[in-house]
């Protein structure tokens, strides 16, 4: 697998610009719906599923994120994402591991000399209701632990207050202290609810200079959705369109299946193209659907259906 | 007044379902036909789901709760004993017959359900061992049961073919053929029994079909054959079944203690003896 990509958005947007792309987003729900549904309907073959599934494995951030986590646990998930199926060479290694900030360096014991990255989930994730210089000192310690990826969660509380600027400007800020490390900007859509506030949030954060938007933190019950992700490579599209910068999605939160994350490829490569279909453009942040991934690569090998007993725990 | 047609479906996970691939087939009795969903092998993979997940609620329950839940599928099977002397007449028998029918399975329902906490104190066994050590068999149900019921038009056996895996705390996929519409009628008193969702899941259709799926799944951990089967069918089911080693039982015995036997797996447990 590349390396993570090279382009970043040489500055990020002024204010002024920003407001100007924020202005008159209004999304056609219905159209959503229908676009959204009509895709998942399309029917993946058999060979094309299997590349799928391997695309998906070599897309996962291989997520823990609990009090409970442990240094064993997260020594145990990372042997996990650097050899997802230890029985099978073709199988990829996962594009990350995404621990708490804490973990890092345990983490990386074992991805150096691996393609696999280590991101780490920052500025008070998952609320972020905290004063930015707290935000900034949580990135900053991520960092200098050694996370090549940052995910941090936008001022909800600053949104809803229509509060945009703050909502903006401290992404700027983290964005400033994350340097070259990638900055993937997490939206929680569950808690945006409606279409329209997806869109500018994702607009906003692109502005900010976000590498990726991410869907959800995965902590609330309402993750991912596909018109969340259909939104967002909407934003990312036009983003692209003014300009020229391709910035990234993850999506997470309730991704539990295959069949579910081939439906996301499948929003990707038709909303965004093939460029998109690589993990240094799309990610899937997973705790359990990586199983039902191994499981069904393995049922499409043997014709037979798998049980996760037989894969490695982590 | 009009008179409106049952559909049956298949009852999956606690729910009533029609088969993915929305193909059925029609059972023929005397006075109507019926459509019944055609099991495929994705509806198949979906039993086993959630027979998994089944097989850990039915498990945290305990015996003597699983006693009650068994009992409570008596009493339902008792309330609606004319539908079903109906239903069995529909398939040819005569009311006698139905009637005597019916009766032995209520019967069978509640003696699965006495044994259903009594088992182990007959099955298991503290064993005498040269030391000293307490050394017990101590006796586990052997998880997820796959069970082709015999194509005899009737509920007891119908009944004979599932209650023995789940009185031992197994969770199971019924799989019926000719007589489905039997068993997915049984269906509804079994979702009214407090029963947890896919401890007991119906499947009709046409068992060749997915043979290959059902006996190369690896989260099935036996496969019950009340139905008889051609040779060259139970070949092909032994050879995949030994790829996960999975049990088969051809034709298991229907009666008695024996019948909840092969869903049994006997774990053994060393303990010293205190001085």
């Amino acid at each position: 697998m590349s390396n993570i990509k090279e382009q970043t958005l040489s500055a990020p947007f002024t204010w002024a610009s920003t407001l100007e792309i924020l202005e008159g987003v209004k999304v056609d729900e219905v159209g959503v719906k229908d676009r959204v549904s009509s895709l998942a309907t399309r029917s993946i073959k058999r060979e094309s599923k299997l590349q799928a599934l391997n695309y998906i494995v070599s897309m996962c951030d291989l997520t823990t994120l609990e009090g409970e986590d442990t240094e064993g646990k997260v020594l145990q998930m990372t042997a996990k994402a650097v050899r997802p199926d230890p029985s099978d060479d073709e199988v990829p290694s996962a594009a990350a591991v995404c621990v708490y900030p804490s973990l890092v360096s345990t983490a990386k014991e074992i991805t150096t000399g691996t393609n696999v990255k280590v991101a780490a989930v920052s500025s008070y994730f998952p609320s972020g209701q905290v004063p930015l210089e707290s935000k900034l000192l949580d990135t900053k310690f991520a960092i200098d632990e050694g996370a090549d990826e940052i995910d941090i969660v936008i001022n909800r509380k600053s949104f809803f207050e229509g509060d945009y600027r703050k909502v903006f400007d401290e992404i700027v800020s983290l964005k400033e202290a994350c340097g070259d490390k990638h900055l993937k900007t997490i939206l929680e859509v569950g808690e945006l609810k409606t279409y329209d506030n997806i869109k500018k949030a994702s607009l906003l954060a692109l502005a900010a200079g976000s590498d990726f938007i991410k869907t959800s933190t995965g902590k609330i019950p309402n993750g991912s959705s596909r018109e969340a992700c259909y939104l967002m490579a909407k934003a990312v599209y036009e983003f692209k369109l003014k300009t020229g910068f391709s910035a990234g999605i993850k999506v997470a939160g309730g991704i539990r299946n295959s069949k579910d994350a081939i439906r996301y490829l499948v929003i990707i490569k038709e909303e965004l193209g093939e460029e998109w279909l690589n993990a240094n453009y799309f990610r899937f942040g997973a705790s359990s659907l990586l199983d039902d991934v191994l499981k069904q690569i393995r049922k499409l090998k043997t014709n037979a259906y798998q049980s996760s007993y037989y894969f490695p725990r982590g | 007044m009009t008179e409106i047609k049952k559909t049956y479906k298949n009852y999956v996970g606690g729910s009533y379902v029609r088969s993915e691939s929305g193909k059925t087939f029609t059972v023929e009795l005397k006075n109507q036909n019926y459509e019944l969903p055609l099991t495929s092998k994705k509806d198949l993979r979906d039993a086993v789901t959630s027979s998994k997940k089944g097989y850990e609620s039915w498990n945290k329950l305990t015996e003597y709760n699983r006693t009650q839940i068994l009992y409570r599928l008596s009493e339902m099977i008792e309330g609606n004993k004319e539908s079903y002397i109906e239903l069995l007449q529909e398939h040819g028998l005569t009311k006698a017959a139905a009637t005597k029918d019916v009766d032995n399975a209520i019967d069978t329902v509640v003696w699965y359900a006495g044994l259903a906490d009594k088992w182990e104190q007959v099955t298991g066994n503290l064993n005498p061992v040269a030391g000293d050590y307490f050394n017990i068999s101590h006796q586990e149900p052997i998880g997820v049961v796959f069970t082709l019921n015999s194509s005899d038009v009737s509920i007891d056996k119908t009944i004979r073919s599932f209650l023995p895996a789940m009185t031992v705390g197994c969770s199971v996929i019924s799989f019926s053929e000719n007589n489905s519409v039997i068993s997915l009628k049984l269906a509804e008193d079994v979702n009214n029994s407090d029963l947890p969702e896919g401890t007991l899941n119906f499947l009709a259709g046409d068992f060749s079909k997915i043979i290959d799926d059902v006996s190369r799944h690896v989260e099935v951990n036996a496969l019950a054959l009340y139905g008889k089967l051609n040779k060259e069918n139970l070949k092909t089911i032994n050879e995949n079944a030994s790829t996960s080693v999975k049990r088969v039982f051809n034709l298991p015995s229907e009666e008695g203690l024996s019948s909840v036997l092969p869903f049994i797996e006997t774990k053994t447990v060393w303990h010293p003896k205190g001085r």
